[in-house]
């Protein structure tokens, strides 16, 4: 039986409704133009508008058969406000003569049954304040299956704030967990995840096979497979990527993705195989594996390299360090893996920071002498004896034991870096003496006092690292 | 007869010396440049491509940082010449305080280890690197087989293993590995200073260093000191330590004489 599956503003005039059986419809008005509906053009369609939405929103999403969600959270304050950035929206659509309904809320359920069953064509629910404007309208307007809206009306439950009030457990009974949580999506008591439509990755290759695949050693091989697919199409237009993921899809339709990072970019696929291939333990292939997909991310480009003909005692870093650097950056976490790179800052423990293991990096002033181990947390220092104001300790106590000072040098005195913070927040307590000491047995300490000497004041001293 | 058996010895002699140089013909060496020390070793001067074992005593056994300076000043030559990595299992190595000793900290990967397994996995990984040429590992202590792994993927490029023993704080004594596959085994103490006669604060740190044990060359015990520490000529010396001192006998050459000499 054929239906009518929209209407136009002029049909719904003469009284046509979407579902409408077409003869009923050519009955009533006999000079009817119908055109054939193509639900997969308009899937199309719909995609195309939520590329084009993405400059409203990093985050959109479709809504079948015939809206779109926009992650507006944090995003319209470049329009002024919502209603400037709704107003935008809606002016840029009808321009293309695209006429929507819209509404802004807390929550995607909000948001849909306001813009579908509200009063205007344009609501902004105040934060919090869905549940009113939820409050008159339909059952249907929370996206239920037509006959579970329609049950619900038939039982005299015509508007929602009838419903919002309903003991929980006997109205999931009556109607079923899916009413409960969508009634719950829209008043923000659940959470609900939308699948935002990423922007399209060109750097993608996938390879589906026609039997699934599930054993470790297949795995393997498709990894490299599918590595290859992409690696020389980088090769061919001279990209290298620094980030990879490749997912395993499932036959049961879940995904797994495994991620790698290069240190500099690359695109050699015995490389990133050998990267995921601990990683492949990972995956549970279930009742087999149907699609392997590999994405390229961060590409840059990256010219060609000739292997070099001299077999040159110093290794080529791309030969060497930079796949042991990958290994372990995948292996161990990415902030385990560090070469100290320098800061211009007189306070020790910020005059060096993890930065980029492959990165070059300059020296230190070696004429500062500071200690080898750095204490995250200087230790504090027990029975103390020193000379106060100037004077380096004669004796101090450290992990219960006694140490009596021979040699000292200091004091070097390291204030806090009054400009780079609020002058109010600079204090004399955060002032620092150091002493390099060494002990009757020939330890070489780093201590220091806290704060400006006053009198009556018992002096902190800690112990901030050791030399060797 | 006696010429034929002397002949066949020399032959079983380096057959076995081609063996434990991995098949390598020619085993390299790093001198010292001090003949007392250098005379220890067979190739006149530390091995390279195998591992070498550094420990501290007293409260160095858990903060290890003698023999982290020392591992790091033996070192320094061949950390210019090549990467290297500085394998941790707690994340206080200072590079600022590498970079005063001599040692080009600013070329020096890191690396931290969640347990000691995965220490002496990652040191394996590195020393097996094409380009690297020191690798160094502050583990707890190194098995048999641990260190047999270690030696092999030293023997790959030629890279060169210097394992600081670290108990982690509040640890308890961990059985020490008895026999154990490294090169040469170092206990590092420090020592006191020596200021330059007329000098302010402290002189150039001081270590004992006593080589336990060093497979084809004999121990021995000495002062060394970081000559150039805390100076710009620390970075391009010869060698950055210098020999003070011969200490005799190990046992009879008490603390005391040490602090005479001071």
């Amino acid at each position: 039986m054929r239906r009518l599956s929209a209407v136009d503003k002029a049909a719904a005039a003469a009284g046509l409704y979407p579902g409408q059986k077409a003869t009923d419809a050519a009955a009533l008005v006999p000079d009817l133009f119908t055109a054939e509906a193509e639900p997969e053009a308009d899937a199309t369609a719909l995609t195309a508008l939520v590329d084009w939405s993405v400059r409203f929103s990093h985050a959109v999403a479709t809504a079948p058969p015939d809206g779109l969600f926009l992650d507006i959270t944090g995003v319209d304050h470049l329009w002024g406000s919502e209603a400037e950035l709704v107003a935008d929206f809606r002016a840029r659509l009808a321009r293309n003569g695209l006429f929507f309904r819209c509404a802004v809320a807390d929550t995607p359920g909000a948001a849909w049954a306001l813009a579908h069953h509200g009063k205007d064509v344009e609501i902004i629910a105040p934060p919090g304040g869905q549940a009113d404007l939820l409050a008159y309208l339909p059952p249907a307007a929370l996206r239920l299956e037509p006959e579970a809206a329609a049950q619900i009306e038939r039982l005299g439950l015509r508007y929602l704030f009838q419903i919002i009030g309903l003991p929980r457990a006997p109205f999931a009974r009556r109607f079923g967990k899916q009413a409960l949580l969508r009634l719950d999506q829209a008043m923000g008591r659940a959470e609900e995840a939308l699948t935002f439509r990423r922007p399209p990755n060109p750097w993608f290759a996938r390879l589906a096979f026609f039997e699934p695949i599930s054993v470790l050693e297949d795995l393997q091989r498709v990894s490299r497979d599918v590595a290859d697919k992409l690696c020389a199409r980088l090769e061919l237009e001279s990209r290298g990527a620094k980030r990879f993921e490749l997912t395993f899809h499932r036959l049961d339709g879940k995904a797994y993705p495994l991620t790698i990072g290069l240190s500099i970019p690359g695109r050699d696929p015995a490389r990133i195989a050998k990267l995921f291939a601990p990683k492949l333990e990972t995956v549970d292939p279930g009742f087999g594996i149907e699609v392997v997909t590999l994405t390229a991310e961060a590409v840059e480009v990256l010219s060609g390299r000739q292997a070099r003909l001299d077999a040159s005692r110093e290794a080529a870093l791309e030969e060497g360090l930079a796949p042991l650097v990958d290994r372990l950056a995948n292996r161990l976490g990415e902030d385990r893996v560090w070469k100290s790179a320098p800061v211009e800052s007189h306070v020790p423990e910020q005059s060096a920071r993890p930065g980029a293991p492959l990165k070059p990096s300059q020296g230190w002033n070696p004429e500062t002498p500071r200690p080898l181990r750095l204490f995250r947390r200087p230790e504090p220092l027990d029975l103390v004896l020193a000379l106060t104001p100037d004077d380096p300790p004669r004796q101090f106590q450290w992990r219960k034991q006694t140490h009596r000072v021979r040699f000292a040098e200091g004091p070097e005195r390291i204030g806090a870096e009054w400009w780079r913070g609020e002058i109010d927040e600079v204090r004399t307590d955060q002032v620092r003496d150091y002493y390099r000491v060494e002990d009757q047995e020939g330890a070489r300490f780093w201590v220091y006092r806290e704060g400006l000497y006053e009198a009556g004041v018992p002096a902190r001293w800690f112990l901030h690292g050791l030399f060797g | 007869m006696s010429g034929f058996r002397e002949v066949r010895l020399a032959a079983l002699k380096a057959k076995i010396a081609a063996l434990e140089a991995g098949g390598r013909a020619d085993s390299e060496s790093l001198p010292f440049g001090d003949l007392r020390l250098d005379g220890c070793f067979l190739g006149q001067g530390l091995p390279l491509g195998q591992w070498h074992e550094f420990t501290g005593a007293g409260m160095e056994v858990e903060t290890g940082a003698s023999p982290a300076a020392f591992a790091a000043l033996v070192a320094a030559p061949l950390a210019r010449r090549g990467e290297a990595v500085w394998v941790l299992r707690r994340d206080d190595l200072f590079a600022p305080g590498l970079s005063g000793l001599g040692f080009p900290a600013e070329r020096l990967i890191q690396v931290c280890a969640r347990d000691e397994a995965e220490a002496l996995a990652v040191a394996e990984d590195a020393l097996a690197t094409a380009g690297v040429t020191a690798v160094f590992a502050e583990v707890e202590a190194v098995d048999l087989t641990a260190g047999r792994r270690l030696q092999l993927a030293c023997e790959k490029h030629g890279a060169t293993g210097f394992v600081i023993r670290r108990r982690p704080y509040g640890g308890l004594g961990r059985q020490t590995a008895s026999g154990s596959a490294a090169a040469t085994r170092w206990k590092i103490a420090p020592t006191t200073s020596e200021p330059a006669p007329g000098e302010f604060g402290l002189g150039p740190p001081r270590w004992r260093v006593e080589l336990e044990r060093c497979r084809g060359g004999r121990p021995g015990a000495w002062l060394m000191e970081a000559q150039a520490a805390f100076t710009w000529e620390a970075q391009d010396g010869p060698h950055p330590l210098r020999l003070v001192a011969e200490l005799g006998d190990r046992q009879l050459a008490p603390a005391q004489s040490v602090r005479l000499s001071a």
